[in-house]
């Protein structure tokens, strides 16, 4: 698969630190799944990593830590390799956990003409949230978050705004000022896997600004 | 006599006390169930593991069983590792990350794991190796020392204290968009060296 737009080299870092909230990391990861590019900029990022450890003091051990260890070997099984997924699948890997049954089996929320979505998860921070968003052929696509972070990976279908057109794989990494407006591309529904940081979606000015009152 | 066949003629070291480096500990782990191989791999890194699970904020009790579970996890995941797909100290950082991940934060799913599959099938080294592994690192830790403090600084708070970028820029008192900028001019310094791994 050839994917032309890709995460922000930060944000690929905090993947690999493991910083991202759930969302973010599940929309990095279900990316990941689908564009070796980015598996090989990751594995970089990781080595970064391996020589920051090499590069570590030594704490002090516990007297008794490597007894303990080899103690604990005993109950410790080969763990097995997991079946190994195909690149392409339909629902990559990383995203399974949340589409047990596909796309087919996503209970839409009615969100506007043309366009709905669905929560998927919520980060343990209760700021960010994951969701798909579906937007008819020829649609807008609303703006779906107001001032935090946001993640959009397009799973099918197509969008087109300023910075060009995002099709399968693609994943939208903007700075929260930027200023955009993507349009589905004639044909099927775009269908877009979504991370945003902020507790509101979809709502006007009004309910924006109702919002810190009453928590929703 | 591991650290005869071991020994790196091309720089020197290699001295008849050098203990056995960890790629050979790790494949004897691997190939042989040899526990001894494994409590001497947890003696080269588990004070470093400790040492980085400690910076991540755990107090000295939860280090140290984050370091047992880290290597119980080698013990158990010795057989998926392959030394071309990058140092051991690295394929170790990653369980240790993973790890803090699950047993820290308490996700409901594993991305990471879930990656990992589609990583050990599709992503197949093709067998040239142009650097040495052990030399990746030692030029990466060479270039690390090499970029500005400030770099240095964002790149430790993001690697090694857990921080997510916005606390990254609370702490230190910057804009978001600064820290993503450092990070970004961190890895494009770095980007060269980490190139040649394939």
């Amino acid at each position: 698969m050839t994917i032309n737009h890709h995460p922000d080299i930060s944000t690929l870092m905090a993947f690999t630190a493991g910083t991202l909230e759930e969302p973010f990391a599940t929309v990095i990861a279900t990316h990941l799944a689908m564009s070796e590019a980015g598996r090989i900029t990751v594995r970089h990022m990781e080595t970064i990593g391996g020589a920051l450890l090499e590069d570590e003091p030594d704490a002090a051990m516990s007297a008794a830590a490597t007894d303990r260890l080899l103690a604990a070997l005993d109950g410790a099984s080969e763990e097995p390799a997991l079946p190994a997924m195909a690149e392409n699948a339909d629902i990559p890997t990383p995203l399974r956990p949340y589409l047990p049954q596909g796309l087919e089996g996503v209970k839409w929320k009615w969100n506007g003409p043309g366009v709905a979505t669905a929560d998927l998860a919520r980060g343990r921070d209760g700021r960010s949230r994951l969701m798909l968003l579906r937007v008819a052929g020829g649609r807008r696509v609303p703006e779906h978050s107001h001032g935090g972070q946001e993640l959009t990976l397009i799973l099918q279908g197509a969008y087109r705004d300023r910075f060009g057109v995002f099709a399968r794989g693609d994943i939208a990494d903007h700075d929260e000022d930027v200023e955009h407006q993507p349009i589905a591309e004639p044909g099927p529904d775009c269908i877009c896997l979504v991370a945003v940081d902020a507790k509101l979606s979809f709502r006007g000015r009004l309910m924006q600004a109702l919002q810190p009152l009453f928590g929703i | 006599m591991y650290s005869i066949v071991m020994a790196d003629s091309s720089s020197g070291r290699g001295a008849p006390h050098q203990m056995d480096d960890a790629t050979t500990l790790l494949a004897r782990v691997a190939q042989a169930r040899d526990r001894m191989a494994l409590a001497a791999l947890f003696g080269q890194l588990g004070p470093k593991v400790k040492s980085m699970m400690l910076k991540l904020g755990a107090n000295d009790s939860l280090a140290e069983d984050l370091v047992q579970e880290t290597f119980l996890s080698v013990w158990r995941k010795a057989h998926l590792y392959s030394p071309e797909r990058g140092a051991v100290s690295t394929w170790i950082f990653t369980i240790a990350r993973n790890l803090r991940i699950d047993q820290v934060r308490r996700q409901s799913n594993r991305p990471y794991e879930d990656l990992e599959t589609v990583m050990l099938e599709s992503d197949v080294p093709s067998g040239a190796v142009v650097v040495e592994q052990k030399e990746v690192i030692q030029r990466v830790t060479a270039a690390l020392k090499s970029l500005s403090p400030e770099q240095q600084e964002v790149v430790r708070l993001n690697y090694l204290h857990d921080m997510p970028h916005a606390e990254i820029a609370e702490t230190i008192g910057i804009p978001l968009g600064t820290v993503k900028s450092r990070l970004r001019l961190a890895y494009e310094r770095l980007r060269p060296m980490l190139e040649d791994l394939q």
